[in-house]
Formats: C-alpha cells, sequence, structure tokens
C-alpha cells in the first residue's frame, strides 16, 4: 500500500517580505508541522485542505500493491520526497507517481517547505527528493546546499546528504541549469511536467545513485 | 463523466477518455464547443496528461484539482491587489512566479504567460526576463494594465473549465 505524509506550513500565501533567492542561506522561524489526520486538518499554503492529498484518495483504486518478497529483492523502492510550496503542483506530482511509478517507487512524502524538508531529512532517509525551486524563506537552491553541507543549523542524515536531487521548475533556463548542477543537483525537470522526462529523469537518478 | 477532447492541432495525442466516442464519431455539441474555444485558451496535451490521473469512471482528480486551482487564483488575485495597492514589486514578482507553477501545469497558456511577465515586471525586468532594468513607476504602470489583462484571461479560462466539467459559473 501506498502512503502519503504531509506536513504543512503557515502563511497561505507566499510572503512579500521572503528573502531573495539570491541571498545567503537564510534562517527562518520553524513553521508549524504536525502528523497528518488527514485531511481536515491539513492546509498548504495557497490552497484548502483537498481531497486529492488524503491518504484514503491515494489508497482507492491506485493503491501501491506489495510485490512478492522475490520482486522486493530483486529491486528495492524508491522513498520519495517532493516539495514545493504550492499544493497543486504537490498534487499533481504525488499523483503521477503514484499512478505511474508503481514499478520503482514505495512511498511518497511531500513537504511545502524547504525548511520542513530539512528538518525531515534530519531524521529520516530518502533516497530521492524533487524539489521546486522558487519558495519563500529558503529556495530549492538554498535547500540542496543545506543538503549537501549539512550545518549545525541543519543537521541532516549521513545518507541524505548525497542523496540525488531533481529541481522541477519552470526556472529551467540554461544558466539557471547550470546553477543547480553546481549546487548538487543532477538533473531539472520542467513544468508542466512531461511524464516521459520526469521518467528519465527519476530512472537516471536511480542508476547514478547505485 | 466521460467527455471526448478533440486537438485541432496534430500531435498524435490520443485525447479519447475510456467510455467517450472514438474521435470519428460524431461527438456532443457541448465538446465541439469547448475544444474549439479552448484554443489558446489551454494546452490539450498537458490538460489531458491531468485527465489521464483519473480513474475510469471518475473525475473527482483532476475536478478537485482544478477547483482548488480556482481558489488558489482568488487568493493570488487578492493578494495581487494589496500589493499593488503597496506598490510591492517584489511581491508581486513573487505571486506571478507562485501562480505561473499551477497555470502551467493545468496547460492554461494565456494566464501563465501572463504571470510570467508578472515575474519579469515585479523585478523590473521587461516583459521577456531580459535584464534590462525599468523604472519602479514604469513597472507598475506594465503592472496595472497586466493583472487586468491577466484577470480577463483567468475568466476565460475558469469559464472553459467549468464549461468542460458541465458546471455554472460562479458568480463572483
Amino acid at each position: 500500500m501506498s502512503t502519503l505524509s504531509l506536513s504543512s506550513s503557515h502563511p497561505s500565501s507566499p510572503s512579500p517580505s521572503s528573502p531573495s533567492p539570491s541571498s545567503p542561506l537564510s534562517s527562518s522561524s520553524c513553521p508549524s508541522t504536525f502528523s497528518m489526520p488527514m485531511p481536515a486538518s491539513i492546509t498548504p499554503p495557497g490552497s484548502p485542505p483537498s481531497p486529492t492529498m488524503s491518504v484514503d484518495s491515494i489508497r482507492g483504486h491506485n493503491a501501491l500493491r506489495l510485490d512478492s518478497p522475490l520482486e522486493l529483492d530483486q529491486q528495492r523502492k524508491t522513498k520519495v520526497m517532493i516539495v514545493d510550496d504550492n499544493s497543486i503542483n504537490l498534487s499533481i506530482l504525488s499523483r503521477m507517481l503514484e499512478k505511474h511509478f508503481t514499478d520503482i517507487i514505495q512511498l511518497t512524502v511531500v513537504m511545502t517547505s524547504g525548511v520542513e524538508a530539512l528538518q525531515r531529512l534530519a531524521t529520516e532517509e530518502f533516497d530521492l527528493i524533487l524539489m521546486d525551486i522558487d519558495m519563500p524563506v529558503l529556495t530549492g537552491v538554498q535547500t540542496t546546499v543545506a543538503i549537501r553541507q549539512s550545518t549545525s543549523e541543519y543537521p541532516i542524515l549521513k545518507h541524505n546528504q548525497s542523496v540525488p536531487i531533481i529541481a522541477v521548475t519552470t526556472s529551467d533556463g540554461a544558466e539557471q541549469r547550470e546553477l543547480y548542477q553546481q549546487v548538487g543537483m543532477l538533473d531539472c525537470v520542467s513544468k508542466p511536467i512531461v511524464l516521459s522526462k520526469l521518467r528519465s529523469a527519476i530512472e537516471g537518478a536511480m542508476k547514478a545513485s547505485r | 463523466m466521460a467527455v471526448e477532447l478533440r486537438d485541432d492541432s496534430d500531435n498524435g495525442s490520443d485525447f479519447s477518455r475510456p467510455g467517450s466516442p472514438s474521435p470519428s464519431s460524431p461527438t456532443p455539441s457541448l465538446s465541439n464547443t469547448t475544444s474549439n474555444r479552448g484554443q489558446g485558451i489551454v494546452d490539450h496535451t498537458t490538460f489531458d496528461q491531468l485527465l489521464d490521473m483519473d480513474l475510469d469512471d471518475d473525475d473527482e482528480f483532476s475536478r478537485t484539482l482544478v477547483h482548488n486551482y480556482f481558489e488558489q487564483a482568488q487568493r493570488a488575485f487578492g493578494d495581487m491587489d494589496a500589493a499593488m495597492s503597496a506598490s510591492d514589486l517584489l511581491a508581486l514578482s513573487r505571486l506571478g512566479h507562485f501562480l505561473k507553477g499551477s497555470s502551467a501545469q493545468l496547460g492554461l497558456l494565456k494566464v501563465k504567460a501572463s504571470c510570467e511577465k508578472l515575474q519579469y515586471y515585479g523585478q523590473r525586468m521587461d516583459a521577456t526576463g531580459q535584464h534590462s532594468s525599468i523604472s519602479n513607476e514604469e513597472a507598475e504602470k506594465q503592472i496595472r494594465v497586466l493583472l487586468i489583462q491577466m484577470r480577463r484571461e483567468y475568466d476565460e479560462a475558469e469559464s472553459y473549465l467549468r464549461d468542460f466539467y458541465g458546471e455554472q459559473e460562479q458568480q463572483q
């Protein structure tokens, strides 16, 4: 069975007073996080609670089936974190993974900010991160730097410090792609996401990590 | 709900939903009208990818997503108006980028393009995002016009999507 874990932060829309993407890695007040009794208590920024974000909806017809022990031995499945401050994008990407990537992905966790992602990566191992770039407080680039560097402010589990990270963004120009590579991202998938390109990027990242 | 989508651009995609009439058979007039109006409003390649994520006879996922987008957009427009009143260009840029992402994911071409312009103007760049710097006054002037245009484009997209799902338009 697939499970979806969601943490949420406030405010409900992008903050006008957030530091610019070019500013140094900035500290931020820790948003409240809470585990999920789905769906009513979760309010990702920008949208009201959505049934599409609920565990129940994920566990519908497209629920992941457990592989046989033989298949599991042959191919360990992947635990993925999606980081995006826009709940529409989170819904689409998580649904896409659920529907089209059951062969390689076992579990998807969604985070609505870079800060929440770093907090989770301090305690739980992941195999792949799909990272939005333009987010308030900590951008995807800043979050990636923090993952790779594991500072005292944001300690990261050793396993996660080298986790493959794929940028998922509308900011996909040549200069920006070069920056993503420089900070340690493996690939960049443009929004709107094309399924074949997402698959190619994920499979490439998985191969690179083995 | 089974609705056939027809894309007038020949890109080889199969737009038929399970259970819907085949492309070669006559389609309901609503679908004809909807798909013709959709040209330039919705990129059907992108939108159909969303529809593909619905269950076979249940459009709950895409319908709910679209409704969430409507609510997100309304909040964003409210925030844009507030930022405009405060002459907060950076906030306008950030809001433009925020709405651009979800508009792009739904295939809303015009709204996405206008959001991108807002993103650039808010950073005092020109509409193409080149690094030429325009004055605050020029940026505000451009944004003022753009917000009216964007709202019109959004209303058009909302109308199209509500029509697609067979819903009455809500009074604003």
